[in-house]
């Protein structure tokens, strides 16, 4: 019995006709592979504020007359689930392309379905080297890799931060330990020290020890910490209750990835005073693109959007340019996707290299927490 | 080098003090139903929300959260009990209750989930900034706090069960439920008022936790394996046992932290866990309980 | 004696429930004839995954069955054995090139001497003890398989896994492991039918009588667990190359609670029991996904209620039903 309602179910799925070909009313369907339950579920609740609020805006003025549908299926940052999601998606829903998922461990684990299907996949959240670096054409990503953020980062701590020893801080994800490997490759061959690195599991329940720990190593210059948001949280705080860090009346300085979003130094307090991080997406930046879509965001949901629903934001934007520009089969947007230029979103434009990785860094820079939870820009180059 | 020792063991004694609470609940209930309640996880989350509550919605003081939190979790045992254990006494099947009781505890984390989301929340009393200094040492005033209301319940429930006419009735519930009911004692009630206590603790440690830990719906988890093992070497239904290994698992942690590394924090526990089995299954304060040895 | 088990009988089985819903050359027949043109009727890959986890569970269940249900031994780390049984075979095959089935028979037999070695490591140990001390070692093997990267990979994971040759279509992997879930059963239940079963019965309802009656019960309890375990291990050596990705949080300690609610929720200490409660337990969450959020919270209640008011689970209400059509008739 169960198994002809599961039948019947999938049957209704497949007679939903995919997109015509000769533009009237045309569907881009857009599966979304996002994790609304599990550890990373918050990374889901973002992304699914910025694709609403695209939506929304693609509705009213549909490039080319296409209009745009979402389907969402729940990956949970982990790669089983990611995987059976996949197979939903690409069964079920047959979707012309794919964006997703925020983890690194998940998006490996379905890459080769998607290839598999033909299907491309556009990721704005894994870090993750291999997701672009075999050269796989079905993939893109705009978010940039851990090269790209790990040696970037590393050089600036060397050179204008004059650090010259480090501790490493990451949790034990694909993303945390490939982050840490790589920024402690770039620092050591410049002349710095890496004086230990230090994982941790997701559950770890009290910082205090680590805290300690680092606390007797003597004076540290930098402490890069690869980890998400609600740990990262518990890390700043027991690091200034050490004294460890400047917010705490230490020395050391925080580094951080692209990963935090930017809410996170308020509810660090004066602990994140000192915090340097990367950010790709800033309600501040002066564009019109940007200032429209933080004011749109904040009339729609009530409060400021993070780097996470930035980067889903501009992902169903991007799909909508590549539609603009005339795609309307699975292989034609990855073609028209590949050609992508003089696209500028909100998190930067985009500009992908051979391997479908996007190389342009325009909005990537940095920034420092004030002691008043503000944070003021660096100008580095 | 012995003042870093010193402040990793005031770090462990802070965490050894978390745990000690939760296991407590975990092994009186044990005690005298001889049975597992594995929602007793998220009894620890729903007592650190409710704290959260009080203090971030109601505007309250967290010393009265902490108050809050030990009711709502008496509440929540005393529902569990009711519906689960209470029915199933004596019907077989040890296992049943347990799988229920897992039953519950998805119910309770996903009901959670669906009110409050998935997002950690950020829970900081003015304690936790407050560092208090000592030499070289180091408490945060949120660890003070957590040492001292842990001291005073585990007094409390000492001189509750040692000296009082309840605490003794309690323990020979505990011994010998039959026996215990032909001489005038209600087991069931006494069951229940035991449930009560237990629960009670456990909101009392989540609401301390919350500062502590990543506040989501899942929260409980972390600490419930932890637990589980603490209630193994302390001995099962032996509460002197339990807080000794409480505070010892707690030192263990910052202990590996220290010389080891914070991944490797599972495996120690748990390895000494099994080590006390195949030597000294009977726990480190040894009670008679000669049926499960 | 009676079909209907009455809740005193359920609650101790009585030892001379050693024939705990053998299915008739009739059952037998319909259902694998069930099991061949399920991957017909669902022709999609979703569909087909869907089918092929079951059947793991399947094999998983009856496994803790035997342990738990057979032997009475509580055992909380069935997630650890499943885990051993994948790493195990698939690190002999990417790592010193073993052939898939020779991988997969030691994959199997490591399994089964990690379980037997645990079982007399705790041997002195009953009940609740025996339950802990089980989840500890789930525990410990999840740590070691997360954090010895250079063997395991750790988090980082496998990747790239394929299903033995001959069998990368799907719908030949599900009848492989359909096949294997088949074999377990019938070998389980010839093990059960023979004086091997009868021990276990004795060691399960009274240890100390069983004792005095000459049985070495710390032996035929570590031949349970080791039996049980190497099930595990056998659905561990058949996952990998079903998910294509292997990494240590698949064997989660938690997720050995999953395979016990599959057991107690089909009924425990019969064959046809985990059979029904694997099916249902990995059908319901993906059924319940037209509910939306509410899933799990459904999920959790449904669990606590069939635990609660129906004692011999699936196969109790099964048998039951089954009683209540032939009273009908017969009267």
């Amino acid at each position: 019995m169960r198994q002809i309602v599961c039948a019947c179910g999938l049957l209704l799925t497949f007679l939903h006709t995919p997109a015509l070909a000769d533009g009237a009313a045309r569907v881009v369907r857009i599966g979304a592979l996002l994790p609304i339950s599990g550890a990373g579920a918050y990374f889901g609740v973002q992304d699914r504020e910025g694709i609403d609020l695209a939506l929304d805006q693609l509705a009213k003025s549909p490039p080319g007359g296409a209009r745009f549908d979402v389907h969402i299926e729940d990956s949970a940052c982990s790669p089983l689930p990611a995987t059976q999601a996949a197979r939903r998606l690409l069964d079920g829903y047959r979707p012309d392309i794919i964006i997703g998922e925020e983890c690194s461990d998940a998006t490996l684990a379905v890459m080769p379905l998607v290839l598999q299907a033909g299907v491309p996949l556009l990721n704005a959240g894994s870090s993750a080297l291999r997701i672009t670096d075999p050269g796989n054409r079905e993939t893109f990503r705009i978010l940039p890799d851990e090269v790209m953020q790990g040696e970037d980062l590393a050089n600036h701590a060397y050179r204008d931060l004059g650090a010259r020893n480090a501790v490493l801080l990451h949790e034990n994800t694909n993303a945390g330990i490939g982050n840490a490997a790589i920024f402690a490759r770039r620092f050591a061959a410049l002349g710095g020290k890496v004086v230990q690195t230090i994982g941790f599991g997701r559950d770890v329940n009290d910082f205090t020890a680590i805290a300690t720990r680092i606390a007797a190593l003597g004076p540290i210059d930098v402490i890069p910490t690869y980890t998400l948001e609600g740990q990262g949280l518990k890390i700043t705080e027991a690091l200034a209750q050490a004294g460890v860090v400047r917010g705490g009346g230490g020395h050391a300085v925080q580094l951080g990835t692209i990963w935090l979003p930017l809410g996170f130094d308020q509810q660090a307090g004066k602990a994140a005073e000192g915090y340097v991080r990367i950010v790709q997406f800033e309600p501040r930046d002066p564009r019109p693109v940007v200032q429209d879509f933080v004011a749109a965001f904040q009339a729609k949901f009530g409060h400021q959007p993070t780097h996470i629903s930035a980067h889903a934001y501009d992902q169903i934007m991007l799909i909508a340019d590549a539609v603009r520009r005339g795609a309307a089969t699975p292989a034609a947007i990855r073609d028209r996707l590949a050609a992508t230029r003089g696209f500028s979103g909100v998190t930067g434009s985009v500009v992908f290299d051979e391997h479908n990785q996007n190389v342009s860094r325009d909005t990537i820079h940095y920034v420092e927490t004030e002691a008043d939870g503000s944070f003021k820009p660096l100008d580095w180059k | 080098m012995f003042v870093l020792a010193v402040q990793q063991g005031l770090n462990g004694l802070v965490l050894g003090s978390l745990y000690v609470l939760v296991a407590l609940g975990l092994t009186l209930v044990y005690g005298v139903l001889v049975q597992i309640n594995f929602a007793h996880a998220d009894f620890v989350m729903i007592g650190a929300f409710s704290a959260y509550f009080v203090t971030h919605a109601l505007h309250g003081d967290y010393l009265l959260s902490l108050a809050a939190a030990g009711a709502v979790g008496a509440l929540l045992g005393y529902l569990v009990n009711a519906a689960i254990f209470a029915p199933l006494l004596g019907k077989g099947s040890e296992l049943r209750p347990l799988i229920a009781t897992i039953g519950v505890s998805v119910m309770l984390e996903n009901g959670a989930l669906a009110l409050l989301g998935p997002v950690p929340y950020a829970f900081a009393t003015r304690y936790s900034a407050e560092v208090i200094r000592f030499g070289p040492l180091y408490l945060t005033a949120q660890s003070v706090i957590i040492l001292a209301v842990a001291a005073t319940a585990i007094v409390l429930l000492h001189g509750f069960l040692r000296f009082t006419f309840l605490g003794k009735a309690l323990r020979a519930v505990a011994q010998d439920r039959e026996t215990a009911g032909l001489m005038g004692i209600a087991p069931d009630r006494l069951i229940m008022l035991t449930f009560i206590i237990g629960s009670a603790l456990a909101g009392l440690g989540g609401a301390l936790l919350a500062p502590v830990l990543v506040l989501t719906p899942f929260a409980g988890t972390s600490v419930i394996v932890k637990a589980f093992a603490i209630v193994i070497i302390g001995g099962f239904g032996n509460i002197e046992g339990t807080i000794l290994a409480g505070l010892l698992v707690g030192l263990i942690e910052a202990m590996t932290t220290q010389v080891l590394d914070p991944g490797l924090i599972d495996i120690v526990v748990f390895g000494l866990l099994l080590a006390m089995l195949v030597i000294r299954p009977t726990g480190l304060i040894a009670e008679r309980r000669e049926e499960n040895v | 004696m009676s079909d209907v088990p009455s809740p005193v009988a359920a609650a101790s089985l009585p030892a001379a429930e050693c024939r705990p819903g053998w299915p008739g050359r009739a059952g037998a027949a319909a259902t694998l004839g069930i099991v061949a043109i399920l991957p017909l009727v669902l022709r999609d890959s979703y569909g087909r995954g869907l089918l092929i986890a079951g059947a793991l569970n399947v094999i998983q269940a009856l496994g803790l069955d035997l342990i738990l249900g057979f032997a009475g031994q509580l055992d909380l780390g069935a997630a650890a054995f499943y885990g051993i049984g994948a790493y195990v075979s698939t690190l002999l095959v990417m790592l010193a090139g073993v052939g898939f089935w020779p991988a997969l028979a030691l994959g199997t037999l490591a399994a089964g001497v990690m379980g037997g070695v645990l079982a007399l490591l705790t041997v002195r140990l009953r009940g609740h003890y025996l339950a802990i001390a089980s989840l500890g070692f789930a525990v410990i093997t999840y740590q070691v398989l997360l954090n010895w990267i250079s063997l395991t990979q750790g988090p980082l994971g496998l990747y790239g896994i394929t299903p033995p040759a001959g069998f990368t279509d799907p719908v030949r992997l599900f009848y492989l492991i359909a096949a294997c879930a088949v074999l377990v059963f019938a070998a389980l239940r010839a093990l059960l039918a023979s004086p091997v079963g009868a021990t276990l019965a004795a060691l399960r309802e009274d240890e100390i009588s069983a004792a005095s009656l000459g049985i070495d019960c710390r032996r035929w309890k570590a031949f349970a667990f080791a039996v049980g375990s190497a099930v595990a291990g056998l659905a561990g050596g058949l996952y990998p190359g079903f998910a294509g990705t292997l990494v240590p949080d698949a064997f989660a300690p938690a997720d050995s609670f999953g395979v016990l609610a599959m057991v107690i929720v089909g009924g425990i200490g019969t064959l046809r029991g985990p059979v029904l409660g694997a099916v249902v337990l990995t059908l319901a969450p993906e059924l319940l996904r037209g509910i939306g959020d509410a899933r799990m919270i459904v999920y959790g209640l449904a669990l606590t209620l069939v635990v609660l008011f129906m004692p011999g689970g699936l196969d109790g209400a099964w048998r039951m039903a089954a009683a209540r059509l032939r009273r009908n008739q017969a009267g």
